[in-house]
């Protein structure tokens, strides 16, 4: 009755590289969008050495959102938590730019609760539609418990 | 039937077994919610590259009728030189972002600094401006697209990978690992029942001594 399961260790090794993809690609430090905009090719380097480019459409869309100083406040990509099994989404914000800007994104009045603003699935739709290269997902063990 | 996974019958293993049990339900749940994020960012690239499609051929349609009635206007001999002479060289930002893992290349046309089109401006009509105006909205269009495509293929191919995987530990590895920690169970169950039998046997055999 008992089998072993042929393909037990390469799906190990399968997950095992599925767990190491998903954080590989969150920035190593966050740009505000007045340095990016300071910038030719607004980039930034990733965890696992890649880069990951920034579109100057959207960030001249965030420009036009908020006050120039306000853009100094601004850090870049802004991280989207996924929280498992729920259709809650939740945006970490540091200070009152990022909801700023949510709000006026999702033309909608947002509240930080913890510092993390909980979005739906059809917001978030609109939201990375409006910031493809200026959001990023992040895959936290703290979110997932 | 799911497959047992081939331990030595021990407590030890039992345990493992229950480790390795809520390991890979934990990693199920992370990977299917990459799956959902997958999808949603798949559905909308593909809508997307829908009302991408539809511009690019509604430019490209203007952009052949302004031609031919340039070409008609100008003669095709006049509107050959004029077009070699207004070719310039292109700028493209090619980069790649991350969804969830999967690299997806970017790519932004850079806005040129307003060049002159390099034309005589005198010699030669307005239909060539629109001409030159709407094959740059063409151009801006095709990169969208090559965007948008390749960005659709990546991500599909991504899915299939990732549905593959949940599947896998969905109906594999997880009932598998549940259904051996049910046969060790039930095997040190039955080896106590065989104990305790064991016990009463040799106590009916002293017994009878």
């Amino acid at each position: 009755m008992i089998n072993e399961l042929p393909y037990e260790r390469l799906l190990q090794e399968c997950l095992r590289g599925e767990l190491r993809l998903l954080n590989a690609y969150l920035p190593r430090q966050q740009k505000s969008l007045a340095d990016l905009l300071r910038e030719e090719y607004p980039h930034l380097v990733c965890n696992d050495g890649s880069t990951h480019l920034f579109k100057r459409k959207e960030l001249k869309y965030l420009a036009s959102l908020i006050d120039a100083d306000e853009q100094e406040a601004l850090l870049l990509p802004m991280l989207i938590g996924v929280s498992s099994g729920q259709g809650e989404m939740a945006i970490i914000c540091r200070g009152e730019v990022e909801e700023k800007v949510i709000s006026k994104i999702l033309d909608m009045p947002v509240t930080p609760k913890q510092q993390r603003i909980m979005i739906y699935k059809p917001q978030l739709s609109i939201l990375r539609q409006m910031l493809k290269t200026t959001t990023q997902y992040l895959f936290s063990p703290k979110i997932i418990d | 039937m799911p497959q047992l996974v081939k331990v030595r019958p021990t407590k030890i293993e039992l345990i493992k077994l229950r480790r390795r049990l809520f390991l890979a339900e934990r990693i199920q749940k992370i990977v299917k919610d990459r799956l959902s994020i997958l999808t949603l960012e798949f559905l909308q690239i593909a809508r997307e590259t829908v009302g991408a499609k539809r511009k690019l051929i509604d430019n490209f349609s203007e952009l052949y009728r302004a031609l031919s009635i340039a070409a008609g206007y100008h003669g095709y001999i006049a509107l050959e030189k004029e077009l070699i002479a207004s070719e310039r060289d292109l700028e493209i930002a090619a980069g790649s972002r991350n969804v969830a893992g999967t690299r997806i290349p970017t790519f932004e046309l850079k806005e040129a600094e307003r060049v002159i089109r390099g034309y005589n401006l005198v010699d030669t009509s307005s239909w060539l401006d629109q001409t030159a105006q709407l094959s740059e909205k063409c151009l801006e269009a095709i990169v969208v697209m090559a965007e948008l495509q390749s960005s659709l293929e990546l991500l599909g191919r991504e899915i299939n990978r990732t549905k593959r995987i949940v599947n896998a530990l969905e109906y594999l590895v997880i009932p598998g690992l549940k259904a051996t920690i049910k046969y060790l169970k039930m095997k040190f169950e039955e080896r106590d029942r065989e104990e305790k039998s064991r016990l009463k046997r040799v106590k009916v055999l002293l017994e009878q001594r």
